[in-house]
C-alpha cells in the first residue's frame, strides 16, 4: 500500500502464562483516523505499549514511513514522529498552561527562558490547531477536564514533528458534552495531515470519527474494517466478541423478594440522578466503561465519597453515609476492586484477616477470643474452600482467587443486608471464579441483596437478575439478564446502540 | 465532571490564615515594642535573617522537586546541620592553620558529600526524605561535635569580620550579598529549564516522567543545591556568631521549616516558592527579634514558634484537602 505510514507486522508478546499478542498486526495510513477496538484483555494496551517502546516484543517488527524501527524504544519512536496521548492526564495542577505545554521542552531565551515566546506559541497552537482559546497563564487546576486534555495534546504536538498520534481512551474522563470539543480537535489534526490511532471502548465514537478500524480479539488482529461508513457498531461487536458465554455460572435463578435498597436521584462526584431499587434475594449488575461512574457510585454508597444530592433508603429508612463505618453499621459491605490495597492486610494471616471486621463479636472486654477466631476462620475456610486451608497462612502468599475468597469470607461473617462487589473476579483464575459465583448466588439466596459492578459483560449476564448500564455518569438502561445476549449488553454499554435514559 | 470545586470563602480563609496569624503577631509586637518598625530595626531584622534566608531557599528547592506533602514529599532537614558543620570546619581550620581558602574548600567538600548522601539515599535506595534528612541532621551535628570538640571557636578572619561589620552606603554588607544570591537562585528556580523541570517533578512525578524528564537526576540536584545553600549560609552563621558555636542548628531548623512553609501562603499558586521562602524567613526573623525586644522568655518563644509551625503546616494540609 503506497500511503501506508505505520505498520506493526506480526507482533508477538507473551508474559508468564499468557500470550498477550499472537502475531497481531496494525497498519495506519497517512492522514487517517484509525480505530482500535477489542474487549478487555484483547491485547489493545499491549500493542500500544509495544509501539511506545515500553514492552519489548518477542517477535514482529515496526515500520514507520518505510523505515524499520529497531530497536523500538521510547526515543526511537518519538524520533520517528509517534506521539502518545495517555489516558491519564499527567499534568501538574499548579503549573500554567504554557509551562505544561512546554514541560521538558522549554525554550531558552537570552536570560534563562523565553517565557513570552513560549506563551505566544502555546496560545497560538491551542487556537490554530485545536480551536480553543485558553490563556497561557491560566493554572491547570482552574481548567475543566476537556481543556486539560487539550493541553495534554498540545504538549505532545507542540514541536510540530508529530506524524502519528495515539489516543488511548481519550474521552474516558470526559462528560458527554465535553467529548464534542475533543472530537473537533481530532478532526482538525486530521485536516493537517496527521494520522491518528484512536483506541476506545466507546463504539459510537469509533464509528463517528474513524476512517478504518482494526478489531483485536484474544491477542490477534481478527479483522480490519476498511470502510467504516458501511459498517455499524453491531458489526464491530460481532468481530470483537466471537465467543459464547462460559459455563461458569450457577444454574437456577433466585426469586427476589421485598425491596431492600432504594436510590432516588442519587448524585455525587462522577455520577448523577441514579435511581434504582435492589430487592432482597436479588443480584443487580452494574455495567459501564471506564469513566461511566460505576466505581464512584459504589464508593459513594459505601461512604468512601460523599453524595451531593438525592436519597438512599435501606429498608425504607433514609441514610446518609459519611464514612464506611456508617454503611457497615447499616448493613452494607463492600468487597473492593483493589483487594490488595483496600481489602486485605497482606502481611497478616488468613485468620486475622477474616476476623478483622468481626472482632467486636468475638471479643470480650477488648480481648480477642483467639479460639473463637480460629474456629470461625476454619468454618469459613471450609465453606469457601480457601486453599491452602491453613488459618495461619500469611495472606500475601495466597493466589488471587483465594485472596478474594478471604475478603468475601470476612464479610460473610457479618451477615450483611447488602453486598457491594466491585470487580469481584479481576485477577482470579477460572476455577476460583466459579466458586466465587456460587458464593454470590448463595448470598442472594440467603436473602441479601447483591450489587455486582463489573467490566466483564459475560459475568454480569451469568450471575445477575438485572443489569443497570451506566454511561458518562448516568444509568442509561436497566436490562433483564435472563435472556440478554452478550452482543446486546456490549452494544448498550459501548454506546453502539443509542438508548433512552431509563430508571428501574 | 470537574472535580475541583469553586474556591469558597472558607478555602480562601484557609489559604490566607497563616499570613493573618503572622500579621496579627507583628501588629501585636509593634504595639508592645517601641520603635519596632523603625529603619534601624528593619536593618537589624534583615541582617539577622540572612542565614535562614539562604537555607530556606535550599529547602524550597527540595520541596519544589519532591512535592509539598510534608510526610512523603521533598524535605531536607539536614541543611541547618550542614551549615553548622561547614562553619565548624572553617572555624577549626582557621584556629589551627589559618588559611581561609583551604578551610572553604574543605567545608564545600563536606557540604557536597552531605548533599550527595541525601540524594543517594532518597533517589537510589528509595528512603523517604523526611526520615533520611532527619537522620542526616543528627549525624552531621555529631560530626560537627567531633570536629569542634563541641566547643565554641572564635573567628577573627578579616573576611568573616567584614561580613559581620562591613557596610555599603550604610547598609550591612551581608544584605546586598544575600540579595544577589537570592536573585540568582530565583533565576535558577523560575527562569531556567532545570528549575522548571524540578518543579514539574515535585508537582507530578508521572507528568515529569511522561515528558521524558530524568526524575532521579532532578531530585538529586535539589539535594545538592540544598547542601550548597548550607555551605553558603555557614559564612553568615560565622559572621552572626563571630565564630562557630554548638547548638545553633536547632533554632535554624525551626526557623527554616516555619519560614519555608509559611512562604507558600505568599505564592499565588499556594505552593512553596523561592521568594515566598525568602519573605517567610524575613517575617520569622522579625517575630524572633520582636519577642526578644519585648523581653519574652526564651522558653515561651520556642513554644510559640513550635505552635506556629503546627498551624502553618495544618493550614497547608487543610488547603490541600480542600483542593482534592
Amino acid at each position: 500500500m503506497s500511503n501506508r505510514l505505520l505498520h506493526l507486522d506480526q507482533v508477538t508478546k507473551s508474559f508468564p502464562g499468557v500470550l498477550a499478542l499472537d502475531k497481531a498486526s496494525l497498519d495506519i495510513r497517512s492522514g487517517e483516523v484509525h480505530g482500535l477496538v477489542g474487549e478487555n484483555g484483547a491485547g489493545k494496551s499491549t500493542i500500544i505499549k509495544v509501539l511506545a517502546g515500553v514492552y519489548v516484543p518477542d517477535g514482529g517488527r515496526l515500520t514507520i514511513g518505510g523505515r524499520v524501527i529497531d530497536p523500538i524504544t521510547p526515543e526511537s519512536v518519538h524520533a520517528a514522529g509517534v506521539r502518545f496521548i495517555h489516558q491519564e492526564l499527567h499534568l501538574v495542577p499548579h503549573f500554567t498552561v504554557t509551562e505544561s505545554v512546554f514541560m521538558g521542552q522549554e525554550v531558552r531565551g537570552r536570560f534563562g527562558l523565553d517565557t513570552g515566546g513560549m506563551r505566544r506559541r502555546a496560545e497560538a497552537f491551542l487556537r490554530d490547531v485545536l480551536a480553543v482559546s485558553i490563556p497561557g497563564n491560566r493554572l491547570i487546576r482552574d481548567l475543566g477536564t476537556a481543556e486539560r486534555k487539550l493541553v495534554q495534546i498540545a504538549r505532545a504536538l507542540i514541536d510540530e514533528a508529530a506524524k502519528v498520534v495515539v489516543f488511548d481512551e481519550p474521552t474516558a474522563p470526559l462528560a458527554s458534552e465535553e467529548c464534542a470539543t475533543l472530537m473537533h480537535a481530532i478532526a482538525r489534526l486530521k485536516d493537517r495531515g496527521i494520522s491518528i490511532l484512536y483506541v476506545s471502548h466507546y463504539l459510537n465514537e469509533i464509528t463517528d470519527i474513524c476512517d478504518r478500524v482494526t478489531v483485536f480479539r484474544n491477542g490477534r488482529s481478527v479483522s480490519v474494517f476498511d470502510d467504516i461508513e458501511d459498517s455499524t457498531g453491531q458489526d464491530l461487536i460481532a468481530a470483537m466478541v466471537g465467543r459464547e458465554l462460559e459455563d461458569l455460572y450457577p444454574e437456577n435463578r433466585r426469586t427476589p423478594q421485598a425491596s431492600l435498597l432504594e436510590l432516588e436521584n442519587y448524585s455525587g462526584t462522577g455520577f448523577r440522578n441514579v435511581s434504582f431499587r435492589l430487592r432482597a434475594g436479588e443480584i443487580l449488575g452494574i455495567a459501564g466503561l471506564i469513566g461511566s461512574g460505576r466505581e464512584e457510585l459504589i464508593d459513594t454508597i459505601y461512604g468512601l465519597r460523599r453524595s451531593t444530592s438525592g436519597t438512599l433508603r435501606l429498608r425504607s429508612r433514609q441514610l446518609r453515609m459519611r464514612a464506611p463505618k456508617d454503611a457497615i453499621d447499616a448493613g452494607i459491605v463492600l468487597v473492593p476492586r483493589d483487594r490488595r490495597h483496600d481489602g486485605l492486610v497482606l502481611p497478616m494471616t488468613v485468620s486475622e484477616n477474616v476476623t478483622l471486621a468481626t472482632l467486636d463479636a468475638i471479643s470480650r472486654f477488648g480481648l480477642e477470643n483467639r479460639r473463637r477466631a480460629r474456629q470461625q476462620t476454619e468454618e469459613q475456610i471450609s465453606a469457601l474452600d480457601i486453599r491452602p486451608s491453613d488459618p495461619e497462612k500469611v495472606v500475601r502468599l495466597l493466589s488471587g482467587g483465594n485472596q478474594q475468597k478471604v475478603v468475601l469470607g470476612r464479610w460473610l461473617l457479618k451477615n450483611a443486608d447488602v453486598y457491594l462487589l466491585d470487580e469481584p473476579t479481576v485477577g482470579v483464575d477460572v476455577g476460583a471464579r466459579s466458586e466465587i459465583y456460587a458464593l454470590v448466588d448463595r448470598l442472594a439466596k440467603d436473602g441479601s441483596g447483591v450489587i455486582v459492578s463489573s467490566s466483564d459483560p459475560g459475568e454480569l449476564i451469568g450471575i445477575c437478575d438485572r443489569i443497570a448500564v451506566m454511561m458518562r455518569g448516568e444509568i442509561v438502561s436497566v436490562l433483564d439478564a435472563s435472556d440478554l445476549s452478550l452482543d446486546h449488553l456490549i452494544s448498550v454499554t459501548t454506546g453502539a446502540e443509542p438508548t433512552e435514559a431509563a430508571h428501574g | 465532571m470537574a472535580e475541583h470545586g469553586s474556591p469558597g470563602r472558607l478555602s480562601r480563609l484557609v489559604d490566607t490564615a497563616p499570613l493573618l496569624i503572622f500579621a496579627l503577631l507583628l501588629a501585636y509586637i509593634a504595639f508592645e515594642a517601641h520603635n519596632f518598625f523603625s529603619l534601624l530595626s528593619f536593618k537589624l531584622i534583615l541582617n539577622q535573617s540572612l542565614p535562614v534566608v539562604i537555607i530556606c531557599m535550599g529547602l524550597a528547592f527540595v520541596v519544589m522537586a519532591g512535592g509539598d506533602d510534608v510526610v512523603s514529599g521533598g524535605i531536607d532537614l539536614s541543611i541547618p546541620a550542614t551549615a553548622v558543620l561547614c562553619a565548624g570546619i572553617i572555624a577549626q581550620w582557621l584556629a589551627t592553620n589559618g588559611s581561609l581558602p583551604v578551610a572553604v574548600a574543605l567545608a564545600a567538600g563536606a557540604a557536597l558529600l552531605v548533599g550527595a548522601i541525601n540524594a543517594l539515599l532518597v533517589t537510589r535506595i528509595g528512603m523517604t526524605p523526611l526520615l533520611t534528612t532527619l537522620s542526616m541532621f543528627v549525624a552531621v551535628v555529631g560530626v560537627n561535635n567531633v570536629v569542634t570538640s563541641s566547643r565554641r571557636i572564635n573567628v577573627s578572619d578579616p573576611v568573616i569580620l567584614w561580613l559581620r561589620d562591613g557596610q555599603i552606603a550604610g547598609v550591612p554588607v551581608g544584605i546586598p550579598i544575600v540579595a544577589l544570591i537570592a536573585l540568582s537562585f530565583y533565576h535558577l528556580a523560575h527562569r531556567t529549564r532545570i528549575g522548571l523541570n524540578m518543579q514539574a517533578v515535585g508537582g507530578s512525578r508521572d507528568a515529569a516522567e511522561t515528558s521524558g524528564l530524568d526524575v532521579k537526576k532532578l531530585q538529586s540536584a535539589s539535594f545538592i543545591l540544598a547542601a550548597t545553600t548550607g555551605f553558603i549560609a555557614s559564612f553568615f552563621v560565622l559572621a552572626r556568631g563571630s565564630g562557630s558555636s554548638p547548638g545553633v542548628e536547632n533554632n535554624l531548623m525551626l526557623e527554616m521549616v516555619l519560614a519555608t512553609f509559611l512562604g507558600a501562603a505568599f505564592s499565588g499558586r499556594r505552593v512553596v516558592t523561592l521568594w515566598g521562602a525568602v519573605l517567610g524567613a524575613v517575617l520569622v526573623a522579625a517575630i524572633s527579634i520582636g519577642f526578644k525586644s519585648m523581653g519574652v522568655n526564651v522558653f515561651w518563644t520556642g513554644l510559640i514558634k513550635g505552635s506556629l509551625i503546627l498551624a502553618v503546616v495544618a493550614f497547608g494540609a487543610l488547603a490541600q484537602r480542600g483542593r482534592r
